[in-house]
């Protein structure tokens, strides 16, 4: 009947999803270990090796491809998005709290906050570095105009995770405490900080990630020093070898710690909600 | 002498102009048991928020121990609540939950230590100090949350419906615990209920709140046989409520002209009682006296004048003790009435009729119309 058609249909859909969304990363899983320094980014590899890896890391005898110029980039790049997150978080964090009582002027703060990821990324870039450039008259530079471009992008996603994990947070055991004597300050810090903090890690990673491989903003605004994004992007414009392909798993690979660590965190914040439900489900 | 508690002219009225709690007055005595009864929406838990501090104060004036405190933050309030689902920090065990309080206050450790053992042992949670709270049971729950707000030794102790998410033979059990706390602690508890059950088997005083307002201020038995308004007629205990006009009043004693005939009931509020007023003899379940039709008119009369009201009676039925009767007025009107065995067997018959008496002086009378 229908499910006769439907599911294979359903199937090869499947299928050719995944191949789209993997086929990518595989292909160029398998170049990198093309063998070199005479093997390019072709099939059938030549002869499987190690060698674009120890190439990245210096540990080939020179040859007449220079090494990936990302070793600043890849430092400046984890730099910046170590700012970003931290400072997103805590705007995050700050603001999502600051959503939990109704205020005048809620619904338009909240719009202005999302307006910063919804705003083309180019938009924003170009905005910002015409404001430094011509109006406030600053050079721009990764660690500051580009910065601020990472913050106003990664703020709202930080928010948004923020406010759905405190829109489900059960505020009568804040109230607990305050009647025990306890300051807001310290409540904040000892009972609703423990609780909401898988929350605040998968903020964390959102603002991580999304600095980490931030293009067009960073590319306007950032100046002379690239970030890794950029640094990458300038070696295409040359020639391509297999040493980029390396490269380029080994941050997938490092994509997918994170991935895995947010899944824990996820896992545990499940669970705890889960506990905050049954103590609800009680009442 | 000074009140631990006390409440002048208190306003509460939300931001969209909604008024919550209106006019409330109330002197609370060191070591009292208050509760706070009445339907949901009535502004009773706003009235329990606004003493401990999560809901601000429109107007008027709140004192405990003789100071204001309208304007004193939760923490610094002499107060400590335990909520409908106790609120236990879930990330913290049994003992941490109870120690919490003390710790903040950088109480030294050996003290803490002491106080936290003592209330622990006092609330049988010794042996499971170390659990974690999410394995515990509601009884469980219930007592640390207790523990919990108790160690902190406040003025008043506030609860918000803690019984409320308790199956009823716990809630029996919890209940008793609770009322011999409080008289070992001889700290003034607020309670805040729903369930009338509640409120009559604890406190000493019992406020009944309707639509923000104070219905009544009385102890729990003359609440339940002497009901001031209409809205605690019905909403407490089982009362049948007859409306007429005053014919007379002598020695504080009304006689109201009613569908049945002259009845007569209490004057207890002073009120005017001027002839042509209509008011309602409200008679409690228990001030009923159910009489066979065979016996002697005068016997009746002697005891009871002219309240009687024919009834068939539509059912007996004996639980222990206690004989239930239904019976039913000639205008179909259904009333339950019950009473001892002892004093009821063989006179009466089901489907056979009888009368309802009361003695004027069990009765009470109030104005028909709602406050």
């Amino acid at each position: 009947m229908e499910s006769k058609i439907m599911k294979p249909v359903l199937a090869v859909y499947v299928g050719l999803f995944i191949l789209f969304l993997y086929g990518p990363f595989i292909v160029l899983g398998i170049i990198s270990f093309q063998q070199g320094p005479e093997g390019g980014p072709q099939f059938p590899i030549i002869e499987w090796s190690t060698y674009w890896y120890r190439h990245l890391f210096g540990m080939v005898p020179p040859s007449r491809i220079a090494p990936l110029p990302v070793g600043d980039a890849l430092i400046r790049s984890l730099t910046l998005a170590f700012m970003t997150m931290v400072t997103a978080t805590v705007l995050g964090v700050m603001a999502a709290q600051a959503f939990r009582k109704h205020f005048r002027g809620a619904s338009v703060v909240f719009y202005l906050i999302v307006l910063g990821m919804m705003v083309p990324g180019v938009l924003t870039g170009l905005g910002i570095s015409l404001l430094s450039n011509n109006v406030i008259g600053i050079d721009r530079n990764w660690w500051s105009t580009a910065f601020v471009a990472h913050v106003v992008y990664t703020f709202p996603f930080a928010f948004l995770v923020m406010l759905a994990i405190l829109n489900r947070f059960d505020a009568s055991v804040e109230e607990a405490s305050w009647s025990l004597g306890v300051s807001p300050i310290t409540t904040f810090r000892k009972v609703t900080f423990p609780l909401i903090f898988p929350g605040v890690l998968s903020a964390m990673l959102f603002a991580f990630t999304l600095s980490f491989d931030e293009f067009p903003r960073t590319l306007f605004a950032s100046g002379r020093d690239q970030t890794l994004p950029l640094a990458i992007y300038g070696t295409f414009s040359v020639e391509i070898h297999p040493n980029i392909f390396a490269f380029g798993v080994l941050t997938t690979l490092f994509s997918f710690a994170l991935l895995a660590v947010y899944g824990i965190l996820m896992a545990l914040s499940v669970r705890r909600a889960k506990r905050m439900a049954m103590q609800e489900d009680i009442a | 002498m000074a009140y631990d508690l006390q409440l002048t002219n208190v306003y509460k009225t939300y931001d969209n102009g909604t008024p919550a709690v209106i006019d409330f007055n109330l002197d609370v005595e060191k070591g009292e048991f208050i509760a706070f009864l009445g339907p949901s929406g009535c502004g009773k838990s706003t009235t329990l928020r606004m003493i401990s501090g999560f809901e601000t104060i429109t107007s008027g004036d709140l004192m405990i121990r003789g100071k204001r405190v309208n304007d004193q933050l939760p923490e610094k309030r002499p107060t400590s609540m335990i909520f409908q689902n106790y609120a236990l920090f879930p990330h913290m065990n049994v003992r941490q939950n109870v120690s919490f309080g003390l710790e903040v206050k950088k109480m030294p450790r050996a003290e803490m230590n002491r106080k936290v053992d003592q209330i622990l042992e006092k609330l049988g949670l010794s042996d499971i100090a170390g659990f974690p709270t999410s394995r515990l049971s509601g009884g469980q729950r219930q007592r640390i949350a207790l523990a919990r707000s108790l160690v902190v030794e406040p003025d008043i102790l506030l609860l918000d419906e803690p019984l409320g998410a308790l199956d009823a033979n716990l809630r029996k059990s919890i209940q008793n615990e609770l009322k011999l706390l409080q008289r070992d602690l001889g700290i003034t508890f607020v309670f805040v209920t729903h369930a009338q059950s509640e409120a009559l088997a604890l406190s000493d005083r019992i406020i009944v709140m309707n639509a923000g307002r104070i219905e009544q201020i009385s102890p729990p038995r003359e609440l339940y046989t002497r009901p001031s308004s209409q809205f605690v007629a019905r909403f407490i205990g089982s009362n049948t409520i007859l409306p007429g006009t005053v014919l007379e009043q002598t020695d504080g004693i009304v006689v109201l002209q009613t569908a049945f005939g002259p009845l007569a009931g209490a004057n207890l509020a002073g009120i005017d009682a001027h002839a042509g007023r209509a008011m309602s003899i409200i008679l409690p379940a228990e001030a009923v006296d159910l009489l066979p039709a065979d016996m002697p008119e005068q016997e009746m009369r002697a005891g009871f004048g002219t309240n009687m009201i024919p009834c068939t009676i539509d059912r007996l039925q004996i639980v222990g003790h206690i004989m239930h009767m239904d019976v039913r007025f000639d205008d179909g009107q259904k009333i339950k009435v019950e009473g001892h065995v002892d004093k009821y067997r063989d006179r009466l018959k089901a489907g056979g009729k009888a009368y309802v008496a009361w003695k004027s002086a069990k009765a009470t009378v109030i104005d028909s119309q709602e406050a």
